[in-house]
């Protein structure tokens, strides 16, 4: 506790160098921050503060409202109340460019690099300065560029050659160049920039993520990182303080000095709930497996993954980010590759998969990105409703409205779609309302084995949500095998008959939830 | 388990797998391009062969790169067009108009005096208008640069039409203008040098230019590239007013090359044009390939034309011939791709 004390007396101070505790301002300060979308409330009040030179972690659950967070920080949402201020100054962040320009960084989940351009040009291209000096009068001053991509990549101890393709790099390679363009904040324009990292461990090996530690601690000289991570170990090691959201608020700020992982655990999950006893049949005597999937692997994304469903119960797959679940399920319904193991349903084995032989094999996808994925919104929901299994609504060759109507409403009556008009483009319905139609076009199949949800509950409000749990809990009674990948821990202990936890593409844990009881604790300790 | 992760770390060099498939990356890309340069060689042998005493000449090879400068030129600005992801359609309005502007300018046989250098500026200048006005189409009104320069096409063919009037053709009364795109320097076509012109110029831009370097950031991924900081409807609007100067300057070639004006002298020239861009191997997708070789694919198509002719193949099936390589070329492009692309609209 005493160690950073001493090693700052001690230390040469430089003269520039701001005393934290009086009268510098924090780097950053929210005060009283709310986000809706919808109905739903991401961030309601959240107030924290960044110190100079300090190093903050940022830990919550999946939907706690990090991503939230992050993306009002930089400049991707503004906030519907609340006060933002960057070294004493309030700011409006009302896009990434003027995030930039007030000293706000972000190195994204997701990589942003142009891979058709070189390593220099991806560093160098960043508003600022630099870019500036990278041309005169318009013209590139290739030299010029490619020695300071050189200096920065140096700096992070990466060994690319800064002329290179980004595109011809490996995914690693190019995650260090994402941080290393990150990392060249500018240090003249900004007495005290702010760096936020949103989980750029999650894809990185062992020995990159030390040279990032050590990069992330050398950062303190010049400015602050939020730093988000599920990795706990990680976030206690390289951080100063570290803030716990859950449920849209900041419910714990702690030294990373005074606090156990096993508290920072518990502050993420709150109460602890326990797993409701599953009061069906047994799994041993339950039939025989709708779904078996074994020794499932695709490279680094998924490992050796293997599980089965029998019909009339759920198996819900919980993990954090990049634990490699949702590629699994993407490639149960045909839509990711994998490259061994076997898929069978039904006891048949599937062969060459697709998404066109999933679906006549019986299984459904709910994906979790519903406006790209699972809706065509410019279509009306009765078109929408009978896209992939017909039924009536079609003879032959021809389609036929009226029947397409009836269906529709039929299920918009079971499902209490809102407003009754199946004749509306589905973009134009609420996302609850566009879940149900989602839903609906797969229970209407005839033949459905396997229902593969991927997180059907996103962003719904309590009502819809109620009305999708129904239909899925009524589809399952029906003697579907459901694989479900939840929002929260709770949904997972409530619904799953099996819960199976994925850690860095390997299942580390699973529970029989008709023979055990885990508690939330227990499914993160094996996730993080 | 923690053990077992760590056998894997040590499985798994990072920095070995990155060697490999960079030194195989580059070597594709290598192959891809050398092979226009094989499929040209393997042209000129044939020909040669099929044609003995008339293809490989130093006549023939004068009328080749005369032949080849006008989709040169304008190959240069729809180059920079289709890198960014956009496409630009107004070529043959635009040549027409700015042709005949140059004509009208010039001494011709309508009467009017020269107005020398000024002819050219003004035609340049009508060029540079219709790229502006298709840019700003675009990025003000939010409409596709596919149908923003269809119209714009026909809007520049009014013109054209305009500027003609009612009277006879006007053709070009300075015999010096007239015959100036085939006389020779340094035993070489005028035409062949402006187009080289151009071609280096283009090739400077698309290397060493923020404009040339954002066309091709733009055409990778738009979005990433805003959130980069290229200013994206800047960057948009300079690249179609340059392919407006471009198409511009062919249509001032294409009038001295016929020595007179017409409302239609840039027929034909958006076909050659785009398809010598998708043979060089520039992604329609944006973001991939180049001025260099939409060049090798300009010299590709030309002398598939004139070798064609001078074999007694029947210039009705010569478009069919033309059509065919492109699909052809299009097919072997995307072959190694085709697995990846789920959706092709």
């Amino acid at each position: 506790m005493s160690a950073p004390e001493v090693v700052r007396v001690s230390a040469p101070t430089p003269p520039s160098s701001p005393d934290p505790s009086v009268t510098t301002p924090p780097a950053l300060s929210l005060t009283g921050v709310t986000k809706s979308f919808g109905p739903v409330h991401a961030l309601k009040g959240v107030s924290l503060q960044l110190g100079r030179g300090e190093v903050l972690g940022l830990i919550g659950e999946n939907g706690a409202g990090k991503s939230t967070l992050l993306k009002v920080l930089s400049g991707v949402h503004e906030p519907d109340s609340g006060a933002l201020e960057v070294n004493g100054k309030p700011v409006r962040l009302r896009s990434p460019e003027d995030a930039a320009r007030a000293g706000v960084g972000i190195v994204h989940q997701e990589q942003s690099l142009l891979t058709n351009l070189s390593v220099a040009e991806n560093i160098a291209m960043t508003s600022g300065s630099r870019a500036k000096a990278a041309t005169r009068f318009g013209v590139y001053r290739w030299g010029h560029l490619n020695r300071v991509a050189a200096q920065v990549l140096a700096r992070i101890g990466v060994d690319v050659d800064p002329r290179t393709t980004v595109g011809d790099l490996s995914f690693v390679d190019r995650q260090m160049v994402e941080i290393a363009r990150a990392l060249q904040v500018d240090t003249g324009a900004h007495a005290s920039p702010v760096l936020i990292l949103d989980e750029p461990t999650s894809l990185l090996e062992r020995d990159e993520t030390a040279v990032l530690e050590r990069e992330i601690r050398s950062l303190r000289e010049i400015g602050s990182v939020v730093f988000v991570s599920h990795r706990l170990d990680e976030v206690l090691r390289i951080c100063d303080r570290v803030v716990v959201m859950r449920h849209g608020e900041v419910v714990g700020d702690r030294r990373t000095s005074e606090v156990t992982e096993d508290e920072l655990f518990r502050l993420m999950v709150g109460r602890d709930s326990r797993a409701t006893p599953s009061e069906r049949r047994s799994r041993e005597d339950g039939g025989t497996a709708v779904l078996q999937v074994e020794g499932l692997t695709r490279g680094h994304a998924f490992r050796d993954v293997s599980f089965s469903v029998p019909a009339g119960t759920t198996t819900a797959i919980v993990g954090t980010n990049g634990s490699g679940r949702e590629e699994v399920v993407r490639a149960v319904f045909g839509a990711e590759p994998f490259s061994s193991g076997s898929l069978r349903v039904a006891g048949k084995d599937v062969g060459s998969w697709s998404v066109a032989s999933a679906v006549r094999a019986g299984v459904a996808y709910i994906p979790s990105e519903r406006r790209v994925e699972g809706m065509v919104g410019g279509l009306s929901a009765a078109e929408n409703l009978v896209l992939t299994h017909p039924g009536e609504a079609k003879k032959g060759p021809l389609l036929r409205p009226r029947a397409r109507r009836r269906v529709a409403e039929t299920w918009f009556e079971d499902l209490d779609v809102r407003p009754r008009q199946p004749e509306l483009a589905l973009e134009r319905f609420s996302g609850g309302n566009q879940q149900k139609v989602v839903l609906a076009k797969w229970l209407s199949s005839p033949d459905l084995k396997v229902l593969v949800l991927d997180h059907p509950l996103r962003g719904l409000d309590p009502g819809a949500s109620e009305t999708v749990n129904a239909q899925i809990r009524a589809a399952c009674a029906r003697g579907t095998a459901v694989v479900l990948l939840p929002d929260t821990l709770e949904e997972a202990l409530e619904l799953g008959d099996e819960i199976i936890v994925m850690r860095d593409g390997e299942v580390t844990a699973r529970f029989d939830t008709s023979r055990e009881t885990p508690t939330a604790l227990d499914l993160l300790e094996k996730m993080v | 388990m923690k053990g077992l992760t760590t056998v894997t770390d040590v499985l798994t060099p990072p920095a070995a797998t990155a060697g490999r498939s960079q030194r195989a990356r580059r070597g594709h890309g290598r192959l891809r391009s050398s092979g226009e340069v094989i499929a040209l060689l393997v042209l000129l042998l044939v020909f040669t062969l099929l044609n003995p005493g008339t293809f490989a000449t130093l006549t023939n090879a004068r009328t080749v790169l005369d032949q080849a400068a006008l989709p040169l030129v304008v190959g240069v600005g729809a180059t920079l067009v289709i890198l960014m992801g956009s496409i630009d359609l107004s070529v043959e309005g635009v040549m027409g108009a700015a042709g005949m502007t140059f004509v009208l300018l010039s001494a011709n046989s309508r009467g009017g005096e020269s107005h020398g250098a000024l002819a050219l500026v003004a035609a340049l200048a009508v060029g540079l208008l219709i790229g502006l006005l298709t840019a700003l189409i675009h990025t003000r009104l939010r409409v596709p640069t596919f149908i923003a320069s269809l119209g714009v096409w026909y809007i520049g063919l009014g013109v054209a039409t305009l500027l003609y009037g009612t009277e006879g053709i006007p053709n070009f009364s300075d015999p010096a203008t007239a015959n100036w795109a085939s006389r020779l320097l340094l035993g070489l076509p005028h035409s062949f040098w402006l187009a080289a012109a151009v071609v280096v110029l283009g090739l400077l831009v698309g290397r060493y230019t923020r404009l040339g370097r954002s066309a091709y950031a733009l055409g990778a991924d738009e979005r990433i590239a805003r959130d980069n900081g290229v200013r994206a409807a800047r960057t948009k609007v300079l690249v179609f007013v340059v392919a407006g100067g471009c198409s511009a300057l062919a249509g001032v070639l294409a009038s001295l090359q016929l020595g007179a004006g017409s409302v239609t002298l840039g027929a034909g020239t958006l076909f050659l044009t785009i398809a010598a861009v998708v043979i060089g191997g520039t992604s329609l997708g944006g973001g991939r390939g180049g001025v260099a070789r939409t060049a090798l694919g300009v010299l590709l198509l030309t002398v598939l034309n004139n070798g064609l002719i001078l074999s007694g193949v029947s210039p009705n099936i010569q478009s069919a011939v033309s059509g065919a390589v492109l699909i052809g070329a299009i097919v072997a492009a995307a072959w190694p791709h085709r697995s990846r692309l789920r959706v092709v609209k």
